[in-house]
């Protein structure tokens, strides 16, 4: 009596599921994944690069979508956590039966994810993930030849490629003697560590001492006074925003004085970061994989319409790196002949080749990777609470603030 | 010796912070014989109710204790009028109901923070946020200081409370025996409220305390949640003064960890010390004190 | 329970195993739903070994992720040195939860009540530290990546449901000998039962050993499944720990279904909001998730001590009560 009415109910609900997610209509909206971190410790990222696949989804479906169709991003909240983002990518390609994967924020996440999407043959542009390991076939039991059964693409270089930027700079400018390096205890930090490391041994910097924590700690001290009796030239930091700033906080309420601070990306070109650790951020370098006022076509444009749009201090290359991502989608759903299926995305992918905000994307095999776009990196400074671009010189839009006198930054 | 100087004094003033959330733990467990599991979710309200203040009103952190505490204090008694003390009274095969009780209040705060401020990452600034006061090579960050000045203070406040008011030796004596303390007049039922919004106010002080220096998040809570019990083990139950004790001892122990073995670690040092205790000194510190 | 009318009860169970073989099948127009069922499964594993812990012996454990995540390790180490398959997990991860239980059961078993809840919560926060830092063992926080075996859903479900049926039966089974009448009477009144002569440190073993096996195969079987962990995943106090505990008291401390009823539920409602009730309300939905689950979570408590299987006569007789009112 009861169950049957249970039942029924049940059964009409499944029903009503099952024709909802198998009603795929010629005519709707081309529908592509994207996972990201919307909630949880990452979420500052996520929002930022979401904001700006909206915002080219809504510039290309007010100039009447693609090829008369509308364009829909699928966002799916990978909380940070990577058996989150394995069960948002499953959900992606088996109930949104997206063909196509964006997005990925997260080292672990990415790869984590990228091994579902492998498994189901659903190309994923990652654009953010960075260990190394993301675009090596190895790690999914694949070969270097392999091209055609690997569905990962990465438009952002490797956490390895990182340096290469910051690499001439030591090396012609700064020429330091030792360096100690400090770093979050997951796969982006200790691998950023072990690559920076080898740059150094490379250019006989000494390295005094390479020491990890865990993120979120509220005490920094004691790390920071033993690295300030190694007395380093350059401290190097791989960092999440909030622990970024409470690194330099801290140094700033110890004194610890080295040559110079290194971010390595990630927290330390972010607003957010300036922004809490106040007049500690000042003089602070970062390495970054783009600046607003990069020679790029569209770079500063894009960077003052998302001021317009969403207001705050802009974007840093997250959001540059989502843009980027979104206008590869955009171009390759355009080249797809009306096909928008995994395998045809695929080998339109393959042969990518096209100018975005972050510059030129074309995916190539070097170094065991495949697939994987290969791009020159920058150093950034924070000078006058704002972020410039200092080297390459030539391309620069401030002068290289060295040396630096702490005891006149931080008063 | 210089760095064994510089670290004995971090420590010492990061475990007046945890001395003043252990406290409120302390009298919790020792009153309600609960392990309150929303102990620092209760703090990361207080931290939003201050940061609100900061960012919409211009109140200076350490001003809103007068605003934050009595908010939290009555969200406390709210807690446990509404939610813990109905179950003291059901039949229930575990005892842990209301552990598990707490664990649900604790969700949801969480996430009601979440839907109301996001994930976003909060500080507050102020002038004297980034001072710091250098004592040869020892530098003492300012909040940090004042952050200790008043625990320092509270905790003396609070033990006045408990040792020279009658509400004070109610619950002091419910937490030795509470059917003794209900024969002996005591309302069980007052005093339980009272305690839970008590330990709520004390764990609100040391948000509002920890918030320029630190910064602040939904989740911020569970990693101090885990610190508080770990302070009341090692100080003993419904121990105040053990609190004490046991929050400076796990500051210094973690600054010392830090220092010495590896910063990934530093968590794990007080969850050692913590086990060792449990097993080795099973009243805490108190056994020492006898207070 | 209904013991004396066998017949139906047998019916029951019976019902509920076909259902539960056919429930891939139901769903096969969709893998997601079917990697729905499979978490149900581990749940219910996972929920299902608290319970005989926490709800027939009285032991509450508040770090049921040490074995969980013990148990996956064990999976995951010998691939990630050697290349062995994930899948000799299935005989290794139960095995090697089971010695951890006894390890830990040397620390533990000399704490009773909630200073027991700490302890297991403070050992579990502790192995999920070093399994983090312990990079040359373990590969840290990079965690370990297997490239699964299947995409198909099926075999894993089965695998999933036989260590479902193995949990749920070996515990029906143990609490029908004389050590569950031993675990009873631990949880009831530990220094009586030792006064009547009950060895009740080795039948605390017992009991932590069965648990922590089938939480150690719950976390082979994640391995296996998911390809990928790392030791905030496995480990995780909230995410594994306090949702196994949750999965109990939803269901029902102290009863066989318990757990599998809590497991459904804590699935269900998880996944429902979580994805904005499949996609048919405004995506602001999935926001609330987790808080509706903590909702529910306090509502159970407060007004359902005993659970949803402990009270259901509470359930029904309030359905009773309603329709009764509206007929008249």
């Amino acid at each position: 009596m009861n169950y049957s009415k249970i039942f029924h109910v049940l059964f009409v609900i499944i029903l009503f599921v099952f024709g909802l997610s198998n009603c795929s209509d010629d005519n709707g909206p081309i529908k592509i994944g994207v996972l990201l971190p919307l909630t949880g410790s990452q979420a500052n990222f996520g929002e930022m690069e979401k904001n700006s696949y909206e915002m080219v989804k809504e510039k290309i479906n007010s100039e009447g979508g693609i090829n008369g169709r509308q364009l829909l991003f699928v966002y799916e909240d990978d909380t940070g956590k990577p058996d989150i983002g394995r069960t948002g990518a499953e959900k992606l390609i088996n109930i949104d039966k997206v063909p196509l994967i964006t997005g990925g924020y997260s080292s672990s996440v990415t790869f984590a994810a990228c091994a579902v999407a492998q498994q189901y043959r659903t190309p994923f542009l990652v654009n953010t993930g960075s260990v190394d390991k993301i675009t090596q076939p190895s790690e999914f039991n694949l070969t270097e030849n392999d091209g055609d059964k690997f569905y990962i693409y990465r438009l952002n270089p490797p956490v390895s490629e990182y340096t290469s930027g910051l690499e001439s700079l030591l090396s012609e400018v700064v020429k330091p003697a030792s360096v100690f390096i400090l770093h979050e205890n997951t796969s982006f930090g200790s691998e950023g560590a072990e690559s920076f490391k080898n740059i150094c041994e490379k250019n006989n910097v000494k390295i005094l001492d390479v020491k990890s924590y865990s993120a979120g700690a509220i005490d920094f001290k004691p790390l920071l006074q033993n690295a300030k009796n190694t007395k380093p030239d350059i401290v190097y930091m791989i960092s999440y925003v909030m622990d970024a700033a409470l690194l330099m906080k801290q140094s700033r309420e110890i004194g610890f004085m080295p040559k110079l601070f290194v971010g390595a990306g990630a927290g330390y070109t972010m607003p957010a970061f300036k922004e809490n650790a106040g007049i500690a951020s000042e003089m602070v370098l970062s390495v970054t994989l783009w600046h607003q006022t990069l020679p790029i076509e569209g770079a500063l444009e894009y960077y003052n319409n998302y001021i317009k749009k969403y207001g705050g201090e802009g974007p840093d290359y997250h959001g540059a790196e989502a843009y980027a991502a979104a206008q590869v989608v955009v171009d390759v759903l355009k080249r797809c002949d009306n096909d928008y299926t995994p395998e045809k995305i695929k080998s339109t992918l393959d042969k990518t080749d096209i100018n975005t905000v972050f510059g030129r994307v074309k995916f190539s095999s070097y170094n065991g990777k495949l697939h994987q776009n290969k791009m020159s990196t920058y150093v950034v400074q924070w000078i006058d609470g704002q972020l410039k671009l200092v080297w390459p010189e030539n391309l620069s839009n401030a002068v290289f603030s060295y040396p630096i006198d702490w005891n006149q930054v931080w008063k | 010796m210089e760095l064994l100087i510089q670290s004995l004094i971090y420590g010492i003033l990061i475990g007046g912070l945890y001395a003043i959330i252990g406290i409120g733990m302390t009298l919790i467990m020792g009153v309600l014989g609960i392990i309150n599991l929303a102990h620092g979710q209760l703090m990361m309200v207080a931290m939003y109710i201050t940061w609100i203040l900061w960012q919409y009103a211009s109140i200076d952190p350490y001003m809103s204790i007068f605003i934050t505490i009595p908010i939290v204090f009555l969200l406390g008694q709210g807690i446990s009028k509404f939610l813990l003390f109905p179950l003291i009274k059901k039949e229930s095969i575990l005892p842990e109901n209301q552990v598990l009780m707490t664990v649900g209040i604790g969700m949801v705060l969480v996430e009601f923070a979440r839907s109301l401020f996001a994930s976003d990452y909060r500080s507050v600034r102020t002038g004297y946020s980034e001072s710091s006061i250098h004592l040869g090579n020892i530098s003492l960050h300012v909040p940090l200081v004042i952050a200790f000045v008043i625990a320092v203070i509270f905790t003396f406040a609070l033990f006045v409370l408990l040792m020279k008011t009658d509400l004070g030796r109610s619950i002091r004596a419910t937490a030795q025996d509470r059917e003794a303390a209900t024969l002996m007049g005591v309302s069980a039922k007052k005093i339980t409220i009272f305690t839970y919004g008590l330990g709520s106010a004390l764990v609100a002080t040391a948000g509002v305390l920890l918030l320029p220096v630190y910064y602040l998040f939904p989740d911020v809570g569970p990693v101090f949640t885990v610190k508080a019990f770990v302070i009341t083990i090692l100080g003993g139950l419904g121990s105040p003064i053990g609190a004490i004790a046991g929050g400076l001892v796990l500051g210094i122990a973690e600054t010392f960890g830090a220092t010495y073995i590896s910063m990934g670690y530093r968590d794990a040092v007080g969850l050692v010390i913590f086990i060792l205790v449990l097993v080795f000194m099973p009243g805490g510190l108190k056994q020492l004190t006898k207070i | 329970m209904r013991v004396n009318n066998l017949h139906v009860f047998l019916n029951f169970e019976i019902f509920i195993l076909l259902t539960a073989v056919a429930a891939p099948f139901i769903f096969s127009f969709s893998p997601y739903f079917q990697g729905l069922l499979i978490f149900v499964m581990i749940w219910i594993v996972m929920g299902t070994s608290w319970n005989l812990l926490a709800g027939y012996t009285g032991l509450v454990s508040f770090g049921h992720a040490a074995y969980f995540g013990i148990g996956a390790y064990a999976a995951a180490l010998p691939y990630f040195h050697w290349g062995i398959s994930p899948w000799w997990g299935l005989l290794t991860g139960g095995v090697s939860a089971l010695i951890l239980g006894y390890l830990l059961g040397k620390i533990v078993f000399r704490l009773r009540g909630p200073y027991f809840a700490l302890g297991t919560l403070a050992l579990a926060e502790i192995l999920r530290i070093v399994f983090g830092e312990e990079i040359w063992l373990t590969n840290g926080h990079s965690g370990i990546l297997y490239m699964t075996t299947w995409v198909s859903k099926y075999p894993y479900y089965f695998v999933a449901l036989s260590l479902a049926i193995g949990a749920i039966v070996s515990v029906k089974y143990v609490m029908r000998t004389k050590a569950g009448f031993f675990f009873l009477s631990i949880r009831e009144d530990e220094v009586a039962a030792e006064a009547l002569g009950i060895n009740t440190r080795k039948y605390k073993n017992i009991a932590t050993a069965i648990s922590s096996f089938w939480a150690g195969m719950a976390g082979a079987f994640y391995m296996i499944y998911m390809g990928f962990i790392d030791p905030e995943v496995v480990f995780a106090l909230h995410n594994i720990s306090i949702i196994t505990i949750l999965v109990g008291i939803l269901g029902g401390v102290g009863t066989i279904w318990g757990p599998a009823v809590g497991a459904v539920i804590m699935v269900l409602v998880q996944e429902v909001f979580r994805s904005s009730i499949f996609g048919l309300a405004p995506q602001w939905v999935a926001k609330f998730h987790a808080l509706v689950f903590g909702l529910l979570v306090i509502f159970v408590i407060l007004f359902m001590a005993g659970g949803v299987v402990g009270d259901w006569n509470l359930v029904t007789a309030k359905f009773r009560r309603t329709k009764h009112a509206e007929k008249s």
